[in-house]
Order: structure tokens, then sequence, then C-alpha cells
């Protein structure tokens, strides 16, 4: 099997990095880069990731410590409002619900015009006859549009209030 | 005050307290740090703007996390691995435009009689770079611009201590072929 590592590589590397290659080492060290192919590669690339580093670090421009402090602690404290808002914005979707549920129970409770509509909705349903029903739905319509429209404005209105609700997220 | 306002309170004044340091140590260890991750995540990705973005985003993810470091050196690659996955994170994304675009432009302040060798050196290397993978990039940077060991290496970059010794000499000697220094010269 080829060998991937050479004992002599970290001395080497050392030696290339503190500028001591080829000069400042032992002659065995010199003899035995000339023949080892890792050490060889090691001694190549080594110095010119020496200057390559002293190179970029000279001319890394970064942002100032306190700048980049603050800035985390801008964006921490707005992802944490919005993780917070988060479960209000849940608490109040459902309020709402409870709320247009409350309402409708007691308008239910207290009107008598709506418990006979629904008298009469239960008797229609109980005596629904398929090939009677276009026309009486028919008739529906027309003699209680007021009644229809605001069904389907609840409908709209509940669906729109819970994703205008939930959209801000 | 509602109930609702003090613990959106609360929660912000968390926010801070969630840093894994408090502003004074996180200063010293940006000043000690900064520069060295900017050039490997400008090396890893080739783009000095990306570069700048991303060092931010390290910095702040590194303080986010929840994590507790028992020294410099494991804080440090800690460091390092954030800034890896972030690289790796923007590559996928194709965010890397113009890749190797990260010679220092400020040769200036080079002597005037060092113009030419400098500047010829530093393409040479930008130019093999270029022929890496980002990962090969990123393991030779780390091992002998940053003279992280094998086992931090292998730490940052998410492999195997046992399979990154073959992995860092593959691309050494492709390195050093493509500087044309090294025995497989003439061989690419």
């Amino acid at each position: 099997m080829k060998p991937v590592e050479c004992e002599f590589e970290s001395e080497v590397l050392s030696a290339t990095l503190q500028s001591r290659w080829p000069d400042r080492v032992d002659a065995d060290l010199r003899t035995h880069v000339a023949a080892c192919a890792i050490c060889s590669d090691v001694v190549t690339i080594g110095g010119a990731f020496d200057y390559a580093r002293e190179e970029m670090r000279a001319c890394a421009v970064v942002p100032d410590s306190g700048r980049v402090w603050w800035l985390a602690q801008l964006r921490a404290r707005r992802e944490a409002a919005e993780a917070a808002g988060r479960p209000i914005t849940a608490a109040q979707v459902i309020a709402f619900a409870c709320a247009v549920g409350l309402l409708g129970a007691c308008f239910g409770a207290t009107s008598t015009w709506f418990q006979s509509a629904l008298a009469w909705l239960g008797s229609s349903v109980a005596a629904f006859d398929a090939k009677g029903f276009l026309p009486s739905a028919a008739t529906l319509v027309a003699g209680h549009g007021a009644l229809v429209i605001a069904v389907a404005a609840v409908l709209f209105v509940v669906p729109t209030a819970v994703y205008l609700a939930l959209g801000r997220d | 005050m509602t109930f609702t306002d003090v613990s959106r309170a609360e929660t912000l004044d968390d926010a801070s307290a969630a840093f894994v340091m408090d502003e004074d140590a996180f200063r010293a260890f940006y000043e000690r740090t900064a520069r060295g991750v900017w050039a490997y995540l400008a090396r890893v990705t080739g783009d000095r703007q990306l570069a700048d973005d991303l060092l931010q985003e390290t910095f702040y993810r590194f303080l986010r996390a929840a994590a507790t470091h028992d020294s410099e050196a494991h804080r440090r690659n800690s460091l390092y691995r954030i800034a890896t996955n972030l690289a790796r994170d923007a590559r996928r994304r194709r965010l890397i435009r113009a890749p190797f675009s990260v010679s220092c432009n400020d040769i200036e302040r080079i002597p005037s009689s060092e113009h030419g060798g400098a500047a010829e050196r530093m393409a040479d290397f930008t130019r093999a770079m270029s022929h890496l993978k980002p990962r090969e990039r990123a393991m030779l940077w780390l091992a002998y611009a940053e003279g992280a060991s094998h086992r931090e290496i292998a730490d940052v970059l998410g492999l195997r201590p046992g399979s990154l010794k073959p992995m860092l000499f593959r691309a050494r000697r492709k390195l050093a072929a493509l500087l044309g220094r090294g025995p497989d010269k003439g061989k690419r």
C-alpha cells in the first residue's frame, strides 16, 4: 500500500513555515526531502500557503468587533420578538374564532326568528324531496336573501381573518 | 403593561443572554480569529464579497449556538465548522459566482521591487487552488495555513480522521503538481 504520510512531515512543515527551509535545517533532512515525495510536496505547498496566508490576512478588511456584536444583538432581539409574536398570533386567532362562536350561540339562543328558521330548516331536511329541491332552493334564496348574504359573508370573513392573522408570520 | 408585554420584554432580554459569551470575551475572540476565518472563507468560496457576508453570519451563528466550549481550540474549531457549513450551503445555493477573485488588491503595500514576483506568486497559487474541489481547498488551507491537526480538520469538515489522511495526501499531491514544482509535474 502506498504511504500517505511521512514521519518527517511535520518537521519539514515547521521548517518551511518558520522560514528555516532549506538553509537552516539539517543536511539529513534535506537529503530525506529530496528522496521523499510526501515531504517534497509539503515543502512545495507549505511555502505557498505560508505566503498566501500572510497576504490574505494582511489584506482582509473585517468589520469592527463592536459593530459585529451590535448587529448580532439587534438580530437576536428581532428574532426573539418574532418568536414571541408567533404564539400571540395563534392565541388571537383562537380567541377570534371563540368570540365568533359565542356570538353565534347567543344570537341563536335569543333570536326567535333564527329559531323558527332552524325549525323550518329541520322540517325541510326531514321532508327533503330531491326532485323538488331546486325549486325550493330558488324559493329560499328569493324569500331569505338577507340570510343567504349573511351566511356567505361569515364564510368569507372568517377564513380571510385567519389568513391575514397567520399571513403576518 | 400587560402580561403579554412583560412576557415579550423578558424574551427580548433573553435574546442577548442567549449568546454563548459576553461582549468583552466575544470582542477578544473576534480580534483573534476574524481575519483567519475571513481568509479561510475567501479561499474556500473564491469570492471576497461572499466571504464578507459569510463572516458576519458565521460569528452570529457562533454566538447563538447553545454550545459550551472547554478550550480555545474547541471554540475555534466550532467557528470554522460553522464557516465550512455556510460556505457549503452557499455553494449549494449557487451563490458562489466568480471563483477566485480573492487576490489582494492592495499590492501597493509590497515594496516596488517585489511587485512582479509577489503578484505572480499569488496568481500562480490562486490559479492552482482554483483547480481543486472546495473540500480539498478547505482541508489544505486548514492544514497548511491554519496549522490544524488531522483530528481538528476532520472535526471541522465532518470527516472521519481515518479517511482524512488519504484525502489530504491526494489534495496535497494535486496542488503540488498544479504549482508545477512537485513530483507529479507534467502528469496533468
